[in-house]
């Protein structure tokens, strides 16, 4: 389905710095933004969404990007407000797109969660971090012969699948043991050439093991990670660690750091570039986590507004460590719409 | 023993070589913080404690700290021997490599002996109580008390013994028996273990996760029953019990659990939980000096006078530096020549040897 998207993206990244080094450069946290010439902090610029700034961001964007865990949805509950809401601005010609970290499902899988949600989204506004592991395999060139052994879910398998890639691990590995006995040997397959990292709820001794023996032992062998949330909405009552744990327990005990596909990496961005063939300054993410969605809109250049209603609190926000500021921040989704339409009353 | 406050400032003596470490590589793709809120109320320790965190690659750790010569291939076995009152020794990869002895320990040990000198063991790997050892070492027919063991299972306990830690507060143990053990003997509640790694979690709708909200402390170590499960626990205890102290027996990368070949370590559970978190730990055992303050105080010997014995540079080779010991590096274990010698590599102990039986075979040959 993406191949001549695949063809687009070669020549579009042929026109960047390599692979790697634009990943590894677009992870960190934007340089000197909020530091001002003599080396002092500027003061936050994040203002709550009031409904002429509701008003102008509206008609300002083309294109709404919705993280989903504590934005959309809260587990499998949805969040008040937000059917509505994506309707409105459907209405008003938006384009609207979901831009996960969790990558326990797959694009397709994702599509058939919005819908039984009652929410009317395709698989083609979805981007999750799944996507994201596989579509950095293929742009690659990842060898059809070599495997990909996955700390992660059902989600990253399919996706791995769909990119003809051959998988090993993921939960079915949730159930092995190991025996630490005399003369044990713990075998790897050697023809593993890349271990892929994300949320894993099966989580257990024999994966890491399992990933550490591919990362340290099979030459060249990648370590990527879907992304590094510490904690997400996994439930509707509270939060559950994310992939941030499983991805730290492998560097742990590898001592090396992961390629980060998911955000606050821009990786995702190219494909949103070249599927919407939206400017960047005309997109607006929206999310409920500082140092992923925050850091991803403001990496890509996107305006950036922080809803309250996930892991993220005012206190949070306004903590003085925090050095990530989004250009707004609002209690959630559906405040977009009614600000907006308070004001527009209001003229 | 009853340690005064004065063993829990040990962690000074790795801040300050911490703190002039240079700073861990930016946190790729996050924006993590780290917080030094781990500290005891009543402690003294400065706020440059925060640096004591992840360990990055071999070096990294001690890349600005003054420049040591090139570790000497270990030749005059006596010189070493005759300046030095006590041999510490890691015990995986240096005495044993899972089950199995590693040749020529036994006559190493006699020898040293019969010099009169003290031989204490000091190991990271937390699966086991001092007591648990003591049975260890005697099934593999050495001749060692508990006395002269120092597991990071038992400097846990210790710990929370020398910050008074409340009987009334509990502990979440993520990992084996041995803590579970020590943790008793000192006289605390505990809740975890390898229990729960047969307790599962239903991410439905409606679901909570109840924890104890009278847990005071988190303790991480090598843990095979490692789940999703305790995972969750552990980060509730550590986020929403105010106070609660996050402590990591140790961070090892890798172990020779077995001893064909190598296995992840402490270091993996405890990245674990710092990733949950986004909180660094309170370490007890090596590098961090904690173990090597308290036995020093208990059997007054002078640290100049102590040579560490050990297999793995970031933490028996930085745990002898810190502690201002001579240090001996031995290849039978996680470390290579190649390693040792490798240019990204800033850690040199005073020697490095094949292995130990080396302080009897160099010996006989220099005869």
């Amino acid at each position: 389905m993406f191949a001549t998207s695949i063809a687009a993206l070669r020549s579009l990244r042929a026109r960047r710095s390599s692979l790697t080094s634009h990943l590894f450069l677009s992870s960190f946290p934007p340089p000197a933004a909020m530091t001002t010439a003599n080396g002092t902090k500027s003061p936050s610029t994040s203002q709550p969404l009031l409904p002429q700034a509701a008003q102008s961001l509206v008609d300002s964007v083309d294109a709404f990007l919705f993280d989903c865990d504590g934005v959309i949805w809260k587990g499998d509950k949805l969040i008040e407000g937000v059917p509505h809401a994506l309707q409105a601005l459907r209405s008003l010609g938006k384009k609207l797109v979901f831009v996960t970290n969790n990558s326990t499902k797959s694009r397709k899988q994702y599509a058939r969660k919005f819908t039984s949600l009652g929410l009317d989204v395709s698989e083609e506004e979805i981007f999750s971090s799944s996507f994201a592991a596989a579509m950095f395999l293929k742009l690659r060139n990842f060898p059809r012969e070599k495997k990909v052994y996955v700390i992660g879910e059902e989600g990253i398998l399919e996706e791995l699948k769909q990119a003809g890639f051959s998988c090993l691990g993921g939960p079915e590995d949730g159930k092995k043991k190991v025996e630490l006995k005399t003369n044990f040997w713990f075998e790897h397959d050697k023809s593993v050439g890349a271990v892929v990292v994300g949320l894993d709820q099966y989580i257990n001794y024999y994966k890491l093991q399992y990933a550490t023996l591919c990362i340290c032992e099979n030459p060249g062998c990648l370590f990527i990670a879907t992304n590094r949330d510490a904690v997400g909405h996994m439930t509707d009552l509270q939060e559950w660690p994310g992939a941030g744990c499983m991805v730290a327990a492998v560097c742990g005990s590898t001592q090396k750091e992961p390629i980060v596909v998911g955000k606050p990496s821009t990786f995702l961005m190219d494909f949103l570039l070249e599927r919407f063939q939206i400017d960047t300054a005309r997109m607006c993410m929206v999310g409920d986590r500082l140092d992923t969605d925050i850091l991803f809109g403001k990496n890509a250049g996107c305006k950036t507004l922080l809803v309250l209603s996930g892991v993220t609190s005012m206190l949070d926000l306004q903590d003085p460590s925090n050095e990530i500021h989004p250009d707004y921040y609002a209690s959630s989704v559906s405040d977009i719409v009614d600000l907006s339409n308070s004001h527009t009353k209001g003229q | 023993m009853l340690m005064t406050r004065g063993v829990s400032d040990a962690f000074l003596a790795v801040s300050a070589s911490a703190s002039s470490r240079s700073p861990a590589p930016p946190a790729l793709a996050t924006g993590r913080r780290l917080f030094s809120s781990l500290l005891p109320p009543s402690s003294s320790l400065s706020s440059s404690n925060r640096h004591f965190g992840p360990r990055r690659r071999l070096g990294r750790w001690s890349s600005t700290m003054a420049a040591r010569a090139a570790a000497q291939r270990l030749e005059n076995v006596d010189e070493l021997i005759d300046s030095v009152e006590t041999f510490l020794f890691d015990c995986d990869g240096v005495i044993w490599k899972g089950d199995k002895l590693i040749d020529g320990v036994p006559g190493t040990l006699d020898m040293l002996r019969s010099k009169g000198k003290r031989l204490v063991f000091v190991t990271n790997n937390s699966t086991k109580s001092r007591k648990q050892y003591g049975k260890k070492f005697e099934t593999l027919g050495l001749s060692v008390t508990e006395e002269e063991i120092f597991a990071s299972s038992f400097a846990a306990a210790a710990y929370l013994r020398s910050i008074d830690f409340p009987k009334d507060k509990k502990v979440y143990v993520i990992g084996e028996d041995g803590i579970l053990k020590e943790l008793e003997l000192a006289g605390y509640q505990y809740l975890g273990g390898p229990e729960d790694g047969a307790k599962k979690i239903e991410l439905k709708p409606g679901f909570l996760m109840e924890h104890d909200h009278n847990v005071g402390a988190v303790v991480v170590g090598f843990d095979r029953y490692f789940n999703y499960y305790k995972v969750q626990y552990g980060t509730l205890c550590i986020r929403e019990n105010p106070g609660c102290i996050f402590i990591a027996t140790n961070r090892d990368a890798v172990t020779h659990l077995t001893d064909a070949q190598e296995w992840a370590g402490g270091g993996s559970m405890v990245g674990a939980i710092c990733g949950s978190t986004q909180r660094e730990p309170l370490v007890v055992g090596k590098p961090s000096t904690f173990m090597m303050d308290y036995l020093a105080n208990k059997f007054g010997i002078l640290k100049s006078q102590i040579c560490m014995v050990g297999d793995r540079l970031d933490t028996d080779i930085l745990f002898g530096q810190n502690g201002g010991c001579k240090t001996l590096l031995v290849l039978s274990g996680v470390t290579s020549l190649q390693m040792l010698q490798s240019p990204s590599n800033s850690i040199q102990p005073d020697f490095y040897t094949n292995k130990i039986s080396d302080l009897v075979t160099l010996k006989a040959a220099a005869v």
